[in-house]
C-alpha cells in the first residue's frame, strides 16, 4: 500500500481476568492509507473496539506491533503517547466521555490547550459553531441531550485537526436520526480536513459509507476480508 | 405494614456489604470513642476519689480551721468522737547554712501529731517508720522532705537545715504522701516534721499564716450528716471548713468535671466533623442507589417507604458505629491506665462505667441523625424517570418542611443534652452557636471558592495553562468535593486554631503580662514589729525599685445581706475557702475608687467595707449591701461604701475587701509585702531579710509564675489531646473524600489522556485542586478559629488575647499539604490506569 498512515502487525491482545486469561485480539495484521475510511465491523465482543483502543495507542498490545505515521507507538510511555494522540489524533467513544465538570467550550478547548494552541478557545468557539452548538458553548454536559453531547464529542476529536480519526460506535447511544445527523457531521469533518477515519460500528448502512470494511470475528480480521487488510 | 415492608427491603438491599461505609463508621465510631474515653477517665478519677476519700483526706471527717488552733472544750469533745489528729500547714523558708553562705527554699510545711497518718502510709526512703524519722537524732528533731527540695537546697540524710529559728536534721525522703491531694495549690514542695517541734521555730505566732486540720477516723457506719450538723453548731462562728470522706477532694472533682466538660465540647466538635464525613458517605451512598430507587418507584413504591428503607440501613449502620466507638472508647481509658495513672495525681479507678458510654452513645446516635436526615429526605424526590433520563441524585432541592422541622429538634436536642450533660450550659451554648457560625462560615467558603474557580475556570487569564485551569474546573464545575472537603478540613482546623490561639494565648498572657510589672518577691508573716526593721533595710537598696506593704488577716465571707454567702454566689471563687483581708484609713496612691465614698481617715463608726468593682459586679452586689466576714471566729459585719477597681493579674497587692481600721482593731495580724527590685539585688534581699527575720516567708514571684505555666501548659496538653481527636477525624474525612472522588479522578484522567494530557499536567492539576480545597479551609479556619480562641480566651480564661500569627501558619500550611497528600495518595490510580480500560468500563 502507498503512504501507510497506520499498521499493525500480528497484534495480539491477551486481558487477565477473575474467569481467567482471555485472549481478545489473535494476531492482526492490518494497513491503513492516509486519507482513507475503514469501517470495523463484527458482531459484539469479537474485538473491534480492543483493536480501535490500541491503534489509539489507549491499550497496550500483548504481542506485535503498531506503527503510526511511520513511528512505533507499540512501546511508548503513557505520556509520549499522550503527546502522539494530542498531535495525531482525533477519539469520539460511544458514551462521549465529555468531562462532567467542564462547560462545552472547556471541554472542546481541552486538547488545543494541551497542545500549547494560543487561540485555544476561538478555535473551540469556531468548531463548536461547525457541529451547530455555538448557542451551548457555556453548558455542561449533564445539561446537554445524548445528540448535543456527541457533537461536542465530534468538535473535541476535530478541533486540533488531526491526522486520524477514531471513533467508536460513535451514534451507538443515539437515535436513529440523531445518529445519522451525527454521520453527516462526522464524514463532513473527515472530508473538510482530510483526516483518516478509522470507524467502529455495528450498522451496515454506516459501514458502507467507508472506502473499505473489515470484518472481525473472535479476535480474528474475518478470512474473506484479510486480503483487503494488507 | 410499610415498615416490615421498609426492613426487608432494607436488608436485601444491605447485602451488597458495607464496604462504602467503611469512612461512616470511622468518623462516628473516632467521634463517640472520644468523649466515651474523656467520661470514662473522668469516672474513673471520681471513682477512685470516692474510694480513697478516707485515705486522701486523711480521715472520714476533716475540719480545717485558720490560724488558730481548736478551743481545749471542743478538742476533748472530737477526742471522744474516735481517733483524732492534728495537722498544721504552711509556707516557709528552708535555710540551710555552710559557713558563710546560707541557701533557703521555699517550702509547704506539714506538722504532724503521733495519729498521723490515720489513713494510708507515709512513703519514706530510706524506708523508716515515720516517729522514727521525726524523733531526729542527737536531739535534734527530724523531718522528712520532698526529693526536689532536698536536691535544691543539697541536703542529704543526717544534714541539718532551719525552719524559723529551729533546726532540724534530714531523716529520710518523702515519696509519698497519702493525703497530698487535699492540698491544693501549693507554691513549695513538702517537708514534714512533728508539730511539737515547731514549738521553738517562732513560726506559728499569732497572726501568721497557717492552717490547721483535726481529721477524725470514725465507725465505717457514723452518721456523717449528724457529725456534720453537730459541728456546725458547737463550732458557729469559728470559720471552719468541714470535708468528709464522700468528697475528699472537693477541688480536684471540680477541676476534673470543668476540664473533662471541656474536652466533651472538644469531643463535639469533633463529632460535628465527622458528622460531614457521614453526610457525605450517605450521599454517596444514595447517589449511588439513584437507579435501584427509581426502579422501586417504577414498580410503586411511596417516598415515604424510600425513606424508610435507607432510613433504617443507616440506622443499622449507626447502630454498628455506635458500637464500635463505644467498645473503642471503653477500651481505650483501660489499656492506657497505666500511663494515665502515672501522669495524674489524684487515685483512679479503671473500669468500664455504664454512663459515659451511653451519653457517648446518645451523642453519637444525636448527631448521625442530625447529619444523615437531609440527604435521606431528599431521597423522597427521586424521580422514576431517573432511570430512563439521566436525572442524577436529587442534588439541589430542599426536603419536605416536616424533615426540616426535625431536623432543627434534632440539633436543639443535641445542644440541650450537651448542656444537660456537661453542666457547662453557656459555654455549650456558645460552642454550639460558634460551631453552627463556622458550619455556615465554611459552606459560603465553600461556595465562593466553587463560585471564584468557576470564573476563573473561564477567564481568558488562565487559557493556556491547563493544569490550572483543569483545577479549577473541577473544583467549580458540578458535582465534585470541594463542599465537603472544605466543611470537614475546615471544622476540624477550626478547632485546632482555636486550642491553638487559647494554648498561645494562655502561656503568652503569664509570659507577655507578668514580667514587665510583676514583683520579684512576695513576703508574708511579717509581724507588726518588724516592719520598721523590713521597710529600713530596703529602702536603702538602690536595687530596689519600689516596696509595697498592706496588713493581712484571713477570714471567709459568711453572709452578704445577712443570707448564707455560698447561697448568695454558690460557685463564686471569693465565697470560696478563705480570702486575704486589709485595712486602711485612706486609698492608696493607686486605688481608683469606682462608686461610692471612702470613709473619713479618723472613721470609728459601724464597719465599712469597699469591695473590688470587678468581683462586686459578678456576684451583683451594690452600694449599702452588708457583707459579714469570719475572721478567727469573730463575725464582723460591715457596709458596702464604695466599690475599687482591683488589677489582679500584675502580682502585686490586690484585696477583695478593704476595711476601715477601726474595723479589725485588736485583731491579730501580720504584713504583706511585694519587693520590685533588680535581679541582681533579689539574693541580697533574701538573704538579709531571711536572717534577720527568720519567721518571714519569701514568695519568688518567679518561680511561682514558672509552677503555673506548668500546671497551665497540663491542661493545654490536655485539651491539644482533645483537639488532636478532631484533626484525625478530619483526616479521616478527608482520606473519604479524596477515594470517592477517585472514580471520577480515574475517568477525568483517562479522558485527559486521550486528549494527550501528560501525568505531570494531570498531577499538577490534582495537586492545585487539593491546595485550592486546602488553603480555603485553612483561611476560614484561622478567621474562625482566631474568633474562638478570643471568645474564650476573653470570656472564659479572662485574659487578653493577642492573635499568634505562626500558630495560624502552621495551620493553613497543615490545610494545604493534608488535601495535598490525601488527594495524591488517591491519585496514583488516576495516573497509571489505561484509558481505553477505564474509557470502556464505563460503557
Amino acid at each position: 500500500m502507498a503512504d501507510p498512515i497506520l499498521s499493525l502487525t500480528d497484534i495480539t491482545l491477551s486481558l487477565d481476568g477473575n474467569a481467567g486469561r482471555v485472549d481478545i485480539l489473535k494476531g492482526i495484521s492490518l494497513t491503513v492509507a492516509r486519507g482513507e475510511t475503514v469501517g470495523l465491523v463484527g458482531p459484539s465482543g469479537s474485538g473491534k473496539s480492543s483493536l480501535l483502543m490500541l491503534m489509539g495507542g489507549l491499550d497496550r498490545a500483548t504481542g506485535g506491533r503498531v506503527t503510526v505515521l511511520g513511528q512505533d507507538i507499540t512501546d511508548m510511555d503513557e505520556d509520549a503517547l499522550a503527546r502522539f494522540r494530542r498531535e495525531h489524533m482525533g477519539v469520539v467513544f460511544q458514551s462521549f466521555h465529555l468531562i462532567p465538570t467542564m462547560t462545552a467550550l472547556e471541554n472542546v478547548a481541552t486538547p488545543l490547550e494541551l497542545a500549547g494552541a494560543p487561540d485555544a478557545f476561538e478555535r473551540a468557539e469556531a468548531e463548536l459553531a461547525a457541529v451547530g452548538l455555538g448557542a451551548r458553548t457555556g453548558h455542561y454536559p449533564a445539561q446537554m441531550s445524548g445528540g448535543e453531547q456527541q457533537r461536542v464529542a465530534l468538535a473535541r476529536a476535530a478541533a486540533p485537526r488531526p491526522a486520524i480519526l477514531l471513533a467508536d460506535e460513535p451514534t451507538g447511544n443515539l437515535d436513529g436520526a440523531t445518529g445519522e445527523a451525527i454521520m453527516d457531521l462526522l464524514f463532513g469533518l473527515r472530508d473538510r480536513h482530510g483526516a483518516t477515519l478509522i470507524l467502529v460500528t455495528h450498522a451496515p448502512e454506516l459501514a458502507a459509507r467507508c472506502d473499505r470494511t473489515i470484518r472481525l470475528e473472535d479476535g480474528r480480521i474475518a478470512p474473506e476480508h484479510r486480503a483487503a487488510a494488507e | 405494614m410499610s415498615l416490615a415492608l421498609a426492613t426487608r427491603i432494607a436488608r436485601r438491599e444491605l447485602r451488597g456489604g458495607i464496604k462504602g461505609f467503611r469512612v461512616f463508621l470511622a468518623c462516628l465510631a473516632l467521634g463517640i470513642a472520644a468523649i466515651a474515653a474523656v467520661g470514662t477517665v473522668r469516672e474513673s478519677i471520681n471513682a477512685g476519689l470516692e474510694r480513697e476519700g478516707a485515705s486522701i483526706l486523711g480521715g472520714d471527717v476533716s475540719i480545717e480551721l485558720t490560724y488558730r488552733f481548736i478551743a481545749a472544750p471542743e478538742r476533748a469533745w472530737l477526742d471522744g468522737l474516735g481517733a483524732v489528729s492534728e495537722i498544721v500547714d504552711f509556707r516557709s523558708m528552708a535555710v540551710v547554712t555552710r559557713g558563710e553562705d546560707s541557701e533557703r527554699a521555699l517550702t509547704q510545711v506539714k506538722g504532724v501529731d503521733g495519729a498521723y497518718p490515720l489513713y494510708g502510709v507515709v512513703g519514706l526512703a530510706p524506708d523508716v517508720p515515720l516517729e522514727q524519722a521525726l524523733a531526729g537524732q542527737g536531739g535534734v528533731p527530724g523531718a522528712v522532705m520532698d526529693r526536689v527540695l532536698k536536691d535544691r537546697l543539697g541536703l542529704g540524710v543526717g544534714d541539718v537545715f532551719r525552719l524559723g529559728t529551729q533546726d532540724f536534721v534530714v531523716m529520710a525522703t518523702l515519696t509519698g504522701e497519702p493525703d497530698s491531694g487535699t492540698g491544693g495549690f501549693g507554691l513549695g514542695p513538702r517537708t514534714l516534721v512533728a508539730t511539737s517541734a515547731l514549738e521553738n521555730s517562732g513560726l506559728l505566732q499569732p497572726g501568721t499564716l497557717f492552717e490547721t486540720e483535726y481529721r477524725l477516723r470514725l465507725a465505717p457506719d457514723a452518721d456523717l450528716d449528724a457529725l456534720k450538723a453537730e459541728v456546725a453548731e458547737r463550732l458557729e462562728d469559728t470559720g471552719y471548713r468541714w470535708r468528709d470522706r464522700r468528697n475528699g477532694a472537693p477541688g480536684v472533682t471540680r477541676f476534673v468535671e470543668r476540664l473533662s466538660a471541656f474536652l466533651v465540647l472538644v469531643g463535639l466538635a469533633g463529632l460535628a466533623v465527622g458528622g460531614v464525613g457521614v453526610a457525605s458517605a450517605v450521599r454517596a451512598h444514595l447517589e449511588g442507589k439513584t437507579g435501584v430507587i427509581a426502579t422501586l418507584k417504577t414498580l410503586g413504591a411511596e417516598g415515604r417507604l424510600i425513606f424508610q428503607i435507607y432510613l433504617i440501613q443507616i440506622a443499622i449502620l449507626s447502630a454498628l458505629g455506635m458500637v464500635i466507638g463505644v467498645i473503642l472508647g471503653a477500651a481505650a481509658p483501660l489499656l492506657f491506665a497505666p500511663m494515665i495513672e502515672a501522669r495524674l495525681p489524684v487515685p483512679t479507678a479503671f473500669a468500664i462505667y455504664p454512663k459515659p458510654l451511653f451519653e457517648a452513645a446518645l451523642y453519637g446516635a444525636l448527631t448521625a441523625l442530625l447529619f444523615t436526615l437531609w440527604p435521606l429526605a431528599r431521597t423522597e424526590q427521586i424521580r422514576a424517570a431517573a432511570l430512563y433520563r439521566d436525572l442524577g441524585a436529587a442534588t439541589g432541592t430542599m426536603p419536605r418542611p416536616f424533615y426540616i422541622a426535625v431536623l432543627i429538634a434534632v440539633m436543639l436536642a443535641l445542644v440541650a443534652v450537651a448542656a444537660g450533660l456537661s453542666g457547662l450550659a453557656w459555654l455549650t451554648l456558645y460552642a454550639a452557636l460558634g460551631l453552627g457560625a463556622a458550619f455556615v462560615a465554611l459552606m459560603g467558603a465553600a461556595a465562593l471558592v466553587r463560585a471564584l474557580a468557576k470564573r476563573g475556570a473561564r477567564s481568558r487569564a488562565v487559557r493556556g495553562h491547563s493544569a490550572l485551569r483543569l483545577a479549577l474546573g473541577s473544583v467549580g464545575g458540578p458535582g465534585g468535593e470541594a463542599t465537603s472537603v472544605v466543611l470537614s478540613l475546615g471544622l476540624g482546623l477550626t478547632v485546632l486554631a482555636a486550642v491553638g490561639q487559647i494554648d498561645a494565648n494562655l502561656r503568652g498572657a503569664i509570659a507577655r503580662d507578668l514580667p514587665d510589672v510583676a514583683p520579684s518577691y512576695f513576703m508574708v508573716d511579717i509581724q507588726t514589729d518588724q516592719l520598721e526593721g523590713f521597710r529600713a533595710r530596703l529602702d536603702d537598696d538602690p536595687g530596689v525599685s519600689a516596696v509595697e506593704t498592706a496588713p493581712m488577716l484571713r477570714g471567709v465571707v459568711s453572709k452578704i445581706n445577712g443570707r448564707d454567702a455560698t447561697e448568695v454566689a454558690p460557685d463564686h471563687w471569693v465565697v470560696r475557702g478563705d480570702r486575704g483581708i486589709t485595712y486602711a484609713a485612706q486609698p492608696g496612691e493607686d486605688t481608683t475608687v469606682t462608686a461610692g465614698e471612702w470613709w473619713p481617715v479618723d472613721y470609728t463608726g459601724p464597719p465599712q467595707v469597699s469591695f473590688a468593682a470587678d468581683e462586686a459586679a459578678e456576684i451583683g452586689l451594690s452600694l449599702g449591701d452588708t457583707i459579714t466576714v469570719n475572721i478567727l471566729g469573730r463575725e464582723i459585719t460591715a457596709e458596702i461604701t464604695s466599690f475599687r477597681a482591683v488589677d489582679f493579674s500584675t502580682a502585686g497587692i490586690g484585696f477583695i475587701l478593704t476595711l476601715n481600721p477601726a474595723a479589725l482593731a485588736g485583731a491579730p495580724h501580720t504584713h504583706i509585702a511585694t519587693i520590685y527590685a533588680d535581679e541582681e539585688s533579689e539574693a541580697a534581699i533574701l538573704r538579709d531579710l531571711a536572717n534577720a527575720y527568720p519567721n518571714i516567708t519569701a514568695i519568688r514571684v518567679r518561680d511561682a509564675i514558672d509552677r503555673v505555666t506548668v500546671i497551665l501548659g497540663g491542661i493545654a496538653a490536655a485539651i491539644t489531646y482533645g483537639a488532636l481527636a478532631t484533626l484525625i477525624t478530619g483526616g479521616v474525612v478527608l482520606i473519604g473524600a479524596a477515594a470517592a472522588g477517585e472514580r471520577a479522578r480515574t475517568y477525568e484522567a483517562a479522558i485527559l489522556k486521550t486528549l494527550g494530557a501528560s501525568r505531570a499536567t494531570i498531577l499538577g492539576s490534582f495537586a492545585l485542586r487539593s491546595a485550592i480545597l486546602g488553603a480555603a479551609a485553612g483561611l476560614v479556619a484561622i478567621g474562625a478559629g482566631g474568633i474562638a480562641g478570643w471568645a474564650v480566651s476573653r470570656f472564659v480564661m479572662d485574659t487578653d488575647f493577642v492573635f499568634e500569627p505562626v500558630s495560624a501558619l502552621i495551620i493553613v500550611i497543615g490545610g494545604v499539604v493534608v488535601t495535598m497528600l490525601a488527594g495524591l495518595a488517591f491519585a496514583w490510580r488516576p495516573l497509571a490506569a489505561r484509558p481505553a480500560r477505564v474509557l470502556r468500563g464505563a460503557e
